[in-house]
């Protein structure tokens, strides 16, 4: 065993806790489903020499390879982080059922994907936190590598275990886990991290001390240097940070998009991944203001890059991956100011390349037949809406602005182009929501149906297809409705029926979410640091890959929360007022508290809010970027 | 039809190491993009979906390693050969390598046997037993194995598809030297064989490595 504290081992290579893993993998990957999932080797991976390497980062997905493959954020850091010569980052996902349940018989330890080394030894282990469901399949990963799961019990200084993401915005239910969390954008402060984690190693700080300078970086949100008290309510009453620590963590943002590192290769699965293609990203943020979307907060302001930044990304990737598709990436790519040019662009060598071009987030009020045409030039996408409500007042007080008449115009659009399958997203639960916009929802595929059937021009010989997509609404942090009670799950599973009652036509296919896995989502994206015992107990119990229907399991939860004197109603159905101290409220993410009361209140007056590009509506992101997003 | 079938370019190469996990659907897919990589001017499927066209003559079970992997696709320029080699070498994933490139010859139903080199590790008996028991075991008047397909399973006697041609045992290390009926009719997969040779007498490795070493046209020449 390495010294704890003392004397400390720069270079791992010396090190034979380091195992590696290749012949036990022999023995056992012919056994389980899909074992290129398990090899790595993929094109585009990057193999160093661990002689030669400072500081070894694990960066895990807390969810199976196809999935944890699709994000783009991972491909990102991955090639920043192995730009440096001397930072080795490799690859680790989830393991699915099969493959760990042989991992644990034989004692093979989670490994990283380039080296096929145990991690657990690694400098730095790195979770990115998607989703709320995946908490569990964190410590899972935690304890596969052979590690404790909480923070105070591994008190070496490596492997430093650290979180980002979108969940990172209210880490508070996993606080007791992670050693730190990183808010915002990675590009600049994870080699910040890096550089003063290698500074600490050969000085030979304890881990205590180096979380202690890590929370003078900006960005870094260490929670065990926050006292949090509770008010006999169960409210929080106060958060005091200690050892010096920022009173208010602010996140972290790329200002010049255009200067930002891109990668210029990805890793190629040779499985087939969700979303298998080349990606560029073309703008951060959003100028919509949808009162739901957290995304479209945390992820403020709004930043675009240029056409011709883009152009060359997209066609660097292209030619290094092999890739025959390359999605135009982020919350609303329609929004983009220079969009028709950059398509232009684009097109000379895609078309010639046979290189298709997808656009995954359009909005239904921008949607322009000359867009069409350029997405269906080499091949037709499908086609997909996200009206979000079926009213027109559901629709206001989510601020979601877009007409019905735009809709309807688009799927004419859409039909005239020669499609005929549509699929349209929508929310159940909203806050105000009556049982007559409910019915609205399938109201407004009706129509869609009937417009189809309306056109002189629709195409020949062929049916249509409406497939309404209905999730519950999961109220979440920094955004307008973090004041929101969640539907309760009887209340949501009878306006599922109701939407099921209202359809009349074969053509509308109704799809809806399960309720428990939102109601447990609601619980832990707006938990506090109580929730921690709660998600070890449900991961000890058997938890794991709660993402996925197959494995998620509520009693296992309700166990817990009762075991752990949780009362999950408090945390999901509860309406809190605009003056408690939530539980995050000492992470900045740019947009102030007193905005989002602001919206909170015009939602309950069924009063919409223009879009930023319109008119500022003064949600305090700006700050970050020292000035005006526009002109 | 013939200019095309003139223009069609096979490719031999070595899938080695981790990369035998790869499987041929994804394999296939890997060669797609492999050589939009290389921007070898090759011919695309025409009509709504245009993509690159290729043919491997026969397909590798999952978790072999070969050293006579073909693929065929067609080029719409004349490039020399060597040039096909090394370009593809250049974009190849780790485990992949190309060492020859020549028009094809014949037609990928000309193939019929494959010979394989067969590693395997025992954890509890010396090889030379296993030796003994497999030679004991290949001498009877008939080796009926079962083969699933998609149709549906059969049973098959293997007897005349099947030769072990060379066996070695160190220690407890048996290396074997096989010969099995390959192609489109009939196909022996060796380790099936092994699999129930192993059911049947109890003498099952503890790892083994497959490699495909040859593939053979009905005169046991190179498939070309």
């Amino acid at each position: 065993m390495m010294e704890k504290y003392g004397t400390v081992c720069v270079k791992k290579g010396c090190c034979d806790l380091l195992r590696n893993v290749k012949k036990d993998l022999e023995r056992i990957l012919l056994q389980v489903q899909k074992p290129s999932r398990y090899t790595g080797g993929e094109l585009g991976s990057v193999v160093k020499d661990p002689e030669k390497v400072d500081v070894r980062f694990a960066f895990c997905f807390p969810d199976v390879y196809e999935v944890g493959m699709s994000h783009l954020g991972m491909k990102i850091l991955y090639a920043l982080t192995n730009a440096r010569e001397n930072y080795w980052c490799e690859r680790v996902f989830a393991p699915d059922q099969d493959m760990e349940q042989l991992m644990r018989e034989r004692g093979i330890p989670l490994y990283g994907l380039e080296s096929l080394d145990a991690i657990g030894e690694f400098d730095f282990i790195g979770f990115t936190l998607q989703y709320e469901m995946s908490f569990t399949a964190v410590l899972n990963m935690l304890d596969l590598a052979g590690l404790e799961v909480r923070s105070k019990d591994r008190r070496n200084l490596w492997p430093v275990v650290v979180a980002g993401g979108p969940c990172a915005c209210n880490p508070e239910p996993v606080a007791d886990f992670i050693d730190l969390f990183i808010l915002g954008e990675g590009e600049e402060v994870n080699l910040e991290l890096m550089d003063l984690y290698l500074v600490c190693k050969k000085e030979g700080c304890s881990k205590q001390e180096f979380l202690r300078r890590a929370a003078q970086i900006e960005g870094i949100y260490v929670p065990s240097l926050y006292e949090v008290r509770y008010h006999p309510d169960g409210t929080v009453a106060a958060v005091a940070p200690q050892e010096g620590a920022p009173a208010v963590v602010h996140k972290r943002i790329i200002r010049d998009l255009d200067k930002v590192f891109y990668p210029e290769n990805f890793v190629v699965p040779f499985t087939q991944a969700v979303h298998d293609r080349a990606m560029v990203e073309v703008l951060r943020g959003c100028i919509r203001g949808c009162r739901f979307c957290q995304a479209g907060f945390i992820y403020r302001p709004f930043r675009e890059k240029q056409e011709d930044t883009i152009n060359r990304n997209a066609h660097t990737l292209c030619d290094n991956t092999g890739y025959d598709e390359v999605s135009l990436t982020s919350l609303s790519t329609s929004d983009y100011s220079q969009l028709e040019p950059l398509l232009n662009g684009m097109l000379t060598w895609t078309e010639p390349d046979a290189v298709n071009i997808a656009l995954p987030s359009l909005r239904v009020d921008n949607f322009s037949k000359e867009l069409i045409d350029r997405v269906a030039a080499v091949r037709k996408s499908s086609l997909t809406f996200a009206p979000e409500a079926g009213t027109q007042r559901m629709r206001d007080v989510i601020n979601k602005n877009v007409t019905e008449e735009e809709v309807l115009r688009t799927c004419r659009t859409a039909f005239e182009g020669g499609f005929t399958n549509v699929k349209l997203y929508f929310m159940l639960g909203l806050p105000t929501e009556t049982d007559e916009d409910v019915e609205g929802i399938v109201h407004l595929a009706q129509k869609v149906v009937d417009l189809f059937y309306h056109l002189p021009d629709k195409p020949k010989g062929k049916g249509v297809s409406v497939n309404v997509s209905v999730a519950c609404f999961v109220p979440k942090p920094f955004t307008p409705f973090e004041f929101e009670p969640q539907d309760t799950m009887e209340n949501l599973r009878r306006k599922q029926k109701i939407l099921l009652e209202t359809v009349r036509s074969r053509k509308i296919n109704v799809k809806y979410h399960d309720s428990p896995t939102s109601f447990l989502e609601a619980v832990l994206a707006r938990g506090d640091r109580r929730l921690c015992p709660m998600v070890e107990y449900a991961w000890r119990s058997g938890s794991k890959l709660d993402g996925w229907n197959d494995y998620f399991r509520m009693e296992r939860w309700e166990d817990a929360a009762e075991v752990c004197g949780i009362d999950l109603a408090f945390y999901a159905n509860r309406t809190r007022s605009y003056d408690e101290i939530m539980p995050w409220d000492h992470l900045d993410y740019g947009v102030s508290k007193v905005f989002l009361i602001r919206e909170n209140e015009r939602a309950h007056q069924d009063a919409t809010t223009p879009h930023c590009r319109n008119h500022c509506a003064g949600c305090g992101a700006n700050r970050l970027l020292g000035g005006a997003c526009f002109g | 039809m013939a200019e095309l079938f003139q223009t069609t370019v096979r490719v031999f190469w070595k899938k080695e190491g981790r990369i035998k996990y790869i499987s041929h659907l994804d394999i296939n897919r890997c060669m797609a993009r492999a050589l939009k990589r290389s921007r070898l001017p090759v011919w695309h499927t025409l009509g709504f979906n245009p993509h690159i066209y290729t043919t491997f003559a026969l397909p590798l079970a999952l978790g072999y390693e070969s050293e006579c992997e073909s693929v065929d696709f067609r080029l719409t320029e004349q490039v020399p050969m060597q040039e096909v080699v090394d370009r593809l070498n250049a974009v190849f994933p780790e485990g992949m390598a190309a060492y020859h490139a020549a028009p094809a010859v014949q037609k990928p139903e000309a193939i019929c046997w494959a010979d394989y080199r067969i590693i395997q590790e025992f954890d509890h008996i010396p090889a030379e037993q296993a030796a003994r028991t497999l030679s004991d075991w290949c001498a009877r008047p008939a080796l009926p194995v079962l083969k699933k397909t998609k149709k549906g399973e059969r049973m098959v006697d293997v007897k005349p598809h099947f030769s072990v041609q060379g066996v070695e045992a160190q220690n407890n290390i048996l290396t074997l030297s096989v010969r099995a009926a390959a192609g489109a009719s009939l196909n022996i997969n060796p380790t099936l064989v092994l699999d129930t040779f192993a059911a049947e007498t109890g003498t099952a490795a503890g790892w083994q490595r497959v490699v495909r070493t040859a593939i053979l046209d009905g005169t046991f020449h190179d498939f070309r």
